[in-house]
Formats: C-alpha cells, structure tokens, sequence
C-alpha cells in the first residue's frame, strides 16, 4: 500500500487553478522531494495532503485512509517558523507532546530523547528567540519525530538557513531516511532535492516530470553547464552566450549566466573571445556536471529559484 | 496532560512573558489607579474618599479584563496563524474546542491575576468597599461576564484581523475608545444621554456599574444596573457576543480554503 496516494487533484481558487489533475504515489519509507519555484502549487499540494486544507476535486490517501482521519500518521512542518519564541525550545516540544496527549512523565522522557536526537540538549532550556534559524527549524522537525508519526512533510526546511546550519539540518534528514520513515520533501532547492530517493518536478500546478535523480538529469539529455562569471550582466551578453548553449538557453546567475554545452573544450575559448568582442570580460569560468534545477530549466525555461 | 492543559499552559507563559501585554493590562490600570486614587479625590469629601477610589479600582480591574479578552486574545490568535501554528495544529490529531477552552482557561486566568493585582493596589492606595457575600458572588459573576464578553469580541478580531499587530492595536484602540465612551473610565453621570444609553447596552459598561453598585453602592454606580431586565440585558448581550465569537472563532480560523 502507498503510504501517499493523490489521484486527480486539483485545487482552485476562483477562476485560478493552483494545482491540475495531480497524480501522485509514494511508498511507504520512500523519500520523496517535489521541487519547483514559488507559486508552482507545492505548498498547496503539501497542505492538501497534510489535511490543512480540501482539495476541489480529486483524491488524497495516506495508508488508504482519507488525511482527516490519518492526521495521527502526519507529520507537517509547514514553512513558516511556527515554534513559540518566547517559550524554551523543551516548552515547545513538551507543549506538542500535550497536544498529543501524552502523560507529564512520558512527555518529558519523548522530549528529552528528541532534544538529544536533534542535537538541542544544551540549549532546550533556552528560549527559542536565542535559537539560530537552523536551531529552530530543527526544533520544529523535532514535533514530528514523536512515536507513531509514519509520514514527514517539510515544506522548504532548508529556506533562509546559511550553508553550515543546512549542511547539519540535512544530516538530520538523513538520519531520519535510516529509520525508514516516508518523507516528502518540499524544495525549490536543487542540491535538496538531490537527497531524494525520487524527485517530482513541479510547475504551474502539474507534476511536469519524476524520476530518480540521476535518471531525471539523463534524461534532459544534458551534458555539460558552464558558469561564466562576467564583469557585466546585460541582455547583449546574454544574446552572445545563448549561441553556445543547447537550445539557446541562458539561465542568470548571482555573477553571470550558466549555459549548457555538449563540447566544453571546443566552446570555452569561443566564449571567452566572442565576450571580449562586445566587451565584456569573462572573470571566471568553471564547468560541472548539470543539477536538478538544470534539468527544471531546461524543461520549462524557467528558474526554481530567483536570482538576487 | 491533555489538549486543553497544554494549550492552557503555552497561552499563559506566553501572556506573562510579553512586556506590551503586562503592560496593557495590568501595569496601565495600576497607573491609572495610582493617579485616580491621588489626583481625582483631593477634593472629595473624606468620608467618601474610600469609596472613591474603591470605584476607580473596581473600574481599572474590569479595564483589564477588557484589556486581556480584546487585545491579549486576539493577539494571540493572530499571533499563531501568522508564524504557522494554526495550520500545524490542522494537520495534528487534535479538537478545535479543546484549542477554544485551553485558551479562554488561560485568558481567565491571566485576567483574574489582572484584576487581583489591580485591585490590590488600589487597596494599598486606600480604597474601601462595601459588600455582602452574595455582592461579592455577584460581583464575581458579573467580572466572569465581562471576561467572556471581552473573548468574544476579542475572538471576532483574532478571527478576522489577520496580522498580530493590527490584531492587538485593534483590539487595544476598541478596548480604550469603548471603555472611555461607556463609562469604564469616566463616572455614567457625566456622559451625555445618548452615551448613557450605549453604556446600558455595552455588556462590559453595564456589568462595571453592577459590580460598582454591589461594592461601592448606587451614588458611584449612577443608575441601578441590577434591575431585572438591565442585568438580562447584560447576561444576554455577554453571551452572545461571546458565542458569536466563538462561532466565528471555530468557522474561520480553523478553515483553510
């Protein structure tokens, strides 16, 4: 059995359809990411089947039950940082562990285990308005770890976390995967989503793509990218490195553009001249194998994530 | 422990640890009774001193309680759906009402401190009542009316004003502005007629001069409020607002389209 089932989902709002004929099967222990940009409908998917809100048409199931009644199966981590600030980070976990009706000793012993397992022992006694946003957001992970809770949904845990605090944040998802839980991974980061054992592409409300990781990057038949960064950023130049990309394609950078190429040796020299010639200087150019967030850009042209 | 004690308890720290709401609520009131009990009594005559200021106590207590239902509360609320709680609690296994209850324990609660420490120092400060026992059950009765009155509006606010500080300064500004224009803050005698009238409507203006009546006597309260129909009235509109709240409370804040 699925441990998540969607069949036909759509969700509206007015004339605005956020979500369209979803399909969706997870299996039990499996983790799974959907990845796609702000406003492509995978909060609203999540929230659906986290029973937060009905969906319009369609069908949701969690272990072949309606969400409403496997509420005591899901675990929800919604995006916004929903942990008290003025209560201690024990107080937090100790007040979820009454919402779900443990008794004081039981609570407190499931309490310290979980501080313990997310690394937050030294601190529990400390309010959660002295925590660093990746202390927080682990402390809100915790609420879900409690016995019984079978399936995670983490929308954008990783949001706003620097490089340190989400490298460790992703180690605890990890220790998490061992145990065998489902986990359903809302991103719109590439290098997340690459944790999954499966990944769903999302855009405009529709599943546009899903596989493994590596199979969804063989797929998009992309080879090579190369990150060009440039002393301008301009339309002109964007038209320059558009000739050297498959299917003319440029995506923006924070420092320059990333362009993709089937021959790197052949193209590199090439770039560098044709930039100098509408002078424009190529600062640094480096090349890697294509992410996820290629192989969204390259099946919708678009960016997962905005550029600064 | 259960849904209810843990809201209870979360909501109650929460309260006792926000500076803006001890200061609304019970430090604003003290203020106000410190400055009543000196400045507004130096020319009254001594015998009535007392209950003067045991007037200007009772009134600054149920101003605190009005304080808590209707800026406290709905703060609160607001406060959980803006940082994302609601919608966790959504996806928990857990009763809306017992949410609803945890909530109004705690409002009760903190309102109750309120009105102990405020009347407290308006003993300190000299005020003096006089009472029987089942005045002072009424009384108590009447305070449980202006709390729940308060919760209800409160709750409407909470439901409908959707960011936390819009939720609180809304619910301080009608909290103020009700209470100055019903008589809370200033003696039913010098309102004008059309005031007057608002105050015996005003669940929380009408059960003040109730409670005034029974601990301070008819000189302070300005008319008799426990008469039969002006206490139904209060018992009535009290309840209903604060079911309407709760209505409104259980409909829309616990809904996601």
């Amino acid at each position: 059995m699925d441990a998540i089932y969607a069949e036909n989902l759509t969700k509206k709002y007015g004339d605005n359809e956020v979500l369209k004929e979803v399909n969706l099967k997870i299996a039990e222990g499996e983790f799974y990411a959907l990845m796609g940009p702000n406003g492509s409908g995978k909060t609203t998917l999540a929230s659906i089947i986290a029973s937060v809100r009905p969906p319009s048409s369609g069908k949701v199931e969690i272990y072949g039950k309606k969400p409403e009644k496997a509420k005591d199966l899901i675990g929800y981590v919604p995006q916004e940082n929903f942990s008290s600030p003025i209560l201690a980070g024990k107080e937090n976990l100790m007040y979820f562990a009454g919402l779900l009706g443990y008794s004081k000793n039981r609570a407190e012993e499931i309490v310290n285990e979980l501080l313990n397992k997310i690394g937050l022992s030294e601190d529990a006694n400390k309010r959660v308005s002295n925590y660093s946003g990746g202390m927080r957001k682990r402390l809100e992970v915790a609420t879900v770890l409690f016995p019984g809770i079978k399936i995670l949904i983490l929308d954008e845990p990783t949001t706003g976390l620097d490089p340190s605090a989400r490298r460790k944040f992703l180690g605890l998802i990890e220790e998490l995967r061992k145990e065998e839980t489902t986990i359903l991974l809302i991103t719109h980061i590439g290098a997340d989503a690459e944790l999954a054992s499966r990944v769903g592409l999302i855009d405009k409300g529709e599943i546009i793509a899903e596989n493994e990781p590596e199979r969804l990057k063989k797929a998009s038949g992309l080879k090579n990218v190369i990150n060009i960064e440039t002393t301008i950023k301009s339309e002109k130049v964007a038209n320059v490195l558009s000739s050297f990309s498959e299917g003319q394609k440029v995506l923006e950078t924070d420092v320059g553009y990333r362009i993709y190429c089937k021959d790197i040796e052949k193209a590199t020299p090439r770039i560098v001249r044709s930039l100098d010639a509408i002078g424009c200087k190529a600062t640094r150019i480096e090349t890697e194998k294509p992410s996820l967030e290629d192989v969204f850009f390259k099946l919708t042209e678009k960016m997962v994530r905005e550029v600064s | 422990m259960g849904q209810i004690t843990a809201t209870l308890g979360k909501t109650i720290k929460e309260f006792l640890r926000q500076k803006t709401i001890l200061f609304w609520t019970i430090a604003w009131p003290i203020l106000w009774v410190l400055i009543g009990s000196f400045s507004f009594t130096e020319n009254a005559p001594s015998e009535v001193v007392s209950y003067i200021k045991g007037s200007i106590a009772i009134s600054m207590s149920v101003f605190a309680l009005m304080t808590a239902g209707i800026a406290n509360l709905p703060g609160n609320i607001a406060q959980d759906r803006e940082r994302g709680l609601l919608s966790k609690l959504m996806s928990m296994p857990i009763n809306p009402w017992r949410d609803f209850v945890g909530r109004i324990l705690a409002l009760l609660a903190f309102s109750s401190l309120a009105a102990i420490l405020v009347t407290l120092v308006g003993y300190i400060c000299g005020a003096r009542f006089s009472y029987t026992l089942t005045g002072l059950w009424q009384s108590i009765a009447f305070l449980l009316l202006v709390s729940l009155a308060s919760a209800g509006i409160g709750m409407f606010i909470g439901t409908f004003v959707k960011h936390v500080h819009g939720a609180i300064m809304s619910g301080v500004g009608i909290a103020v502005v009700t209470a100055a224009l019903s008589g809370v803050m200033a003696p039913y005698s010098s309102l004008p007629l059309l005031l007057q009238q608002f105050a015996r409507i005003y669940p929380i203006s009408s059960a003040n001069s109730s409670i005034t009546y029974l601990l301070a006597g008819e000189d302070y309260a300005g008319y008799n409020p426990l008469s039969v129909s002006q206490t139904s009235l209060t018992i009535v509109i009290s309840l209903s607002l604060f079911i309407a709240g709760l209505i409104a409370y259980s409909r829309f804040c616990w809904r996601k389209e």
